[in-house]
């Protein structure tokens, strides 16, 4: 068995920074990651982190925009301090040496992004996920926070509502661990990987969502899906809302700025849902080019600023596409990016079970409601990791030492499960995989109806059902992928069925959720936060108020 | 579609061996996605580190046709018709030669100069601890105003901070190939960025020099820009260590 006062499971931005926290407090704490922390998704973050730094920006002007970006559904408190605390850590984050770009005179740049009523998004050229991930990992190395890493957490240990700890496999010799600890905090990212075509690495197929949720803490909003406008044909590797917020063009095959049609003055630069909603629509009607993309054409931006502001999309552009978009435009299609919905938690990451916390993708906070404005998602992980960090902190203080039965007995169990799952003929996770990819993509999109959603439902349960028989072949114990693929997949089959289940019922259409049967928004039966619990028959949903402060819900116009 | 052959140089414990498999090439198809139709269609005991796909994480550094690539950025296209009877650039080949012989298809190794913990995963310990022994950070507690820097400034730290630590240098190094303890291309670029960043302290900025002020620091270096070839990020370490060199008293 292993101890620590506060383990955070995930190493990217969240929970780094939930980590260098607890351990400024004093706090005996630990990470453990599936990856090592650089290799995280973080990384791929390009465009980057909203704050009002500006002398005639504020945060009342960045909360306004997010509000209304979330298209109402982010609770207003929360929204308060994710921009309130904005310029604190963005600070930080630069006196702890990432390497921003700069203006002429030295100050922190900032650029455009979708839904901003002003430059407020800081970046490192289009690699800001990358530097600011570097930048933290450098401080819990200066910090010397233990890591433990290539650790795949199997299950969160809860008793008596309480979160005493999880289990744990090594990867390197596929051994079960228990780890004690009064608090844990996820923060193990998001689950684009039940999607085709994602922009998320590999690696995110929200198995950490799926330890809280098969525990019993509620997951929230999960229909909120976000596919972002512009990923790379084939690839569908992203392609930064910056590069519009540059100045770039989207063009169908006609060579039309098809954007007039459907954001008039805000053009390429309306927020992510109305954009991909847009490209879809183009697709759809076939507008767009054989294949299914439009163009994004930075073209007359020049070599120079492309150099300076884009180097990353463009390198990504010549390895991937064979394009390189100084010359000529690049082929760019909507692909799942990222979830508003997570684990319900709240202002300082607690979740309702005690000692358990959430914080970053994982997490439901709720500050993107139904749909995330670009540069907030790097900003949530440091300002919620903070936090959560902190509150998790004070929180152990009172907490008396655990006993070792619930553990030990934990573990007994779930060795016997991976036991079972070992086997010479039966299900194949990656065929399974595969099909609940295309299950997803075709029904549970940019577009939604109830016919499909019921469709996707169905057969949802049906690969459950075949999961139930699925067998790892591989007996190696080192890096045994075969295996951590078949206990990853459980969890995405979980959330497969919770994201449609709270899609098929939301009979609306509210930011990234869009319901072809339902084309308004409805906010006198569904201005409410979606909370599914797990049960062995599938998900049970509730609702929950959304709180309003300042903001009274108005239609939406960009 | 055409059909290529996929050499992968497996290992478990103290055996050592080549698989060969027939994949079905796909237009776009990178190294990566072919080792993992092998692991999810074929042989699913196969291991290989990966997590972005996108050439940002720096999972899946391997020696592809004899170069360290990143799997994920190396097009099939491009590398299954090379010749590698002579290694690349003189790249440290790690396997005998025969094995190549008469071939046409791609040769997946793991990275030189780590040891091998099973198939393609290498013990990245070894190259972390080197990075971390220079201390990477910055030594600074949170003040309310953020520096001013030059742009200029920050260009130049930039070709520095783009290092993803995907340890290709590392593998191409012929240096770090003959002494363990040398603190290689990586860890060196690093230390030219912290000596370069105005955030840095002069106490630290010092006490870094006299670290590297050593046969297994800067002069270590045989100056052969091996690892400048490699990296998928356009880092130059060699550049960074020449420049240290000039610093050192």
């Amino acid at each position: 068995m292993i101890d620590h006062d506060i383990i955070v499971i995930g190493g990217g931005l969240a929970g780094l920074r939930a980590a260098l926290e607890a351990d400024k407090k004093g706090v005996d704490v630990a990470i453990i990651s599936k990856v090592h922390p650089i290799r995280s998704h973080s990384g791929a973050a390009q465009g980057g982190i909203n704050a009002s730094l500006g002398l005639d920006d504020s945060w009342g002007s960045h909360a306004l925009d997010t509000v209304k970006g979330s298209d109402y559904l982010a609770d207003q408190d929360t929204v308060e301090i994710l921009c309130r605390e904005a310029p604190e850590r963005v600070i930080e984050m630069e006196n702890w040496g990432t390497n921003f770009s700069r203006t002429e005179d030295g100050n922190i740049a900032q650029r455009p992004f979708g839904g901003a009523g002003f430059p407020r998004t800081c970046y490192a050229g289009d690699r800001t996920g990358h530097n600011l991930l570097h930048t933290l990992y450098e401080q819990v190395l200066r910090s010397g926070i233990k890591v433990y890493s290539e650790w795949l957490v199997t299950k969160l240990i809860v008793d008596k509502e309480k979160c005493v700890g999880f289990l744990a496999m090594n990867t390197i010799d596929s051994k079960l661990e228990s780890f004690r600890a009064k608090a844990t905090i996820l923060a193990t990212g998001g689950y684009g990987r039940i999607y085709q075509r994602s922009t998320n690495a590999i690696i995110n197929r929200g198995s950490g969502i799926g330890l809280a949720y098969t525990a019993g803490v509620p997951l929230q909003d999960m229909e909120f899906v976000q596919f972002h406008p512009t990923t790379l044909l084939g690839t569908n590797i992203l392609i930064t809302e910056g590069a519009r917020g540059e100045g770039g063009y989207l063009y169908n095959k006609n060579h039309e700025r098809f954007m007039i049609n459907y954001a008039a003055n805000a053009m390429e630069l309306a927020p992510r849902d109305i954009v991909a909603r847009a490209i879809q629509t183009e697709i759809d009607e076939g507008r767009a080019f054989p294949g299914g993309y439009v163009q994004l054409d930075i073209t007359h931006l020049g070599n120079d600023t492309i150099n300076e502001r884009l180097p990353g999309i463009r390198q990504i552009s010549i390895d991937f596409a064979g394009v390189d978009p100084v010359k000529e435009p690049i082929p760019v299609q909507p692909g799942q990016h990222y979830s508003m919905g997570g684990v319900s938690s709240n202002k300082d990451g607690e979740t309702p079970v005690s000692g358990l916390y959430a914080v970053g993708e994982c997490a439901c906070i709720s500050v993107h409601g139904a749909n995330r404005l670009g540069g907030n998602s790097l900003l949530d992980t440091v300002v919620f990791g903070k936090r959560a960090g902190a509150a998790a902190s004070d929180y152990i203080v009172s907490q008396e030492a655990i006993s070792d039965d619930i553990l030990s007995k934990a573990i007994a169990d779930e060795n016997e499960m991976i036991e079972a799952l070992m086997g010479e003929s039966g299900e194949n996770f990656a065929e399974i995989r595969e099909e609940l990819q295309a299950v997803m993509q075709n029904n549970v999109g940019v577009f939604r109806t109830r016919e499909k959603l019921d469709l996707a439902f169905e057969r949802i349960k049906e690969l459950k059902k075949r999961a139930d028989n699925i067998k790892v072949m591989s007996k190696t114990n080192v890096f045994n992928f075969e295996l951590l693929n078949a206990l990853e997949l459980k969890a995405m089959l979980e959330l497969a069925q919770v994201i449609t289940l709270g899609a098929l019922v939301r009979e609306e259409s509210r930011g990234a959720h869009f319901r072809t049967d339902f084309t308004e928004r409805n906010d006198e039966e569904w201005l409410k936060h979606t909370l599914a619990y797990y049960t062995e028959e599938g998900p049970r949903l509730a609702y929950k108020d959304v709180t309003i402060t300042q903001f009274q819900p108005k239609r939406r116009e960009y | 579609m055409s059909e290529f052959e996929l050499m992968i140089r497996r290992q478990d414990r103290e055996q050592i061996w080549i698989d060969r498999f027939t994949v079905e090439e796909r237009p776009g198809m990178t190294v990566l996605e072919a080792l993992f139709h092998v692991q999810e269609k074929i042989d699913g005991s196969l291991c290989f580190r990966y997590s972005c796909r996108g050439a940002v994480c720096g999972s899946c550094a391997m020696l592809i046709n004899k170069v360290p690539r990143l799997a994920c950025r190396t097009q099939v296209s491009e590398v299954k018709d090379e010749t590698t009877d002579e290694p690349k650039d003189g790249v440290a080949s790690i396997k005998p030669s025969e094995i190549i012989e008469g071939r046409n298809g791609i040769l997946v190794e793991p990275l030189p100069n780590l040891s091998v913990i099973r198939d393609l995963i290498v013990d990245m310990d070894h190259f972390y601890e080197l990075v971390d022994s220079i201390k990477p950070w910055i030594n600074s507690d949170a003040k309310e105003k953020a520096t001013l820097m030059e742009p200029s400034m920050q260009i130049q730290l930039e070709k520095y901070t783009n290092c993803i630590l995907c340890a290709t240098c590392h593998g191409a190094c012929p240096a770090a190939a003959r002494n363990g303890e040398y603190l290689g291309p990586a860890a060196l670029a690093k230390a030219w960025r912290f000596h370069l960043d105005p955030r840095s302290k002069e106490k630290d900025r010092k006490e870094l020099a006299e670290f590297i002020n050593s046969d297994s620091g800067v002069w270590g270096c045989d100056v052969v820009y091996k690892c400048v070839a490699v990296c998928p990020k356009k880092v130059t370490p060699t550049q960074g260590i020449l420049k240290l060199r000039g610093k050192m008293e």
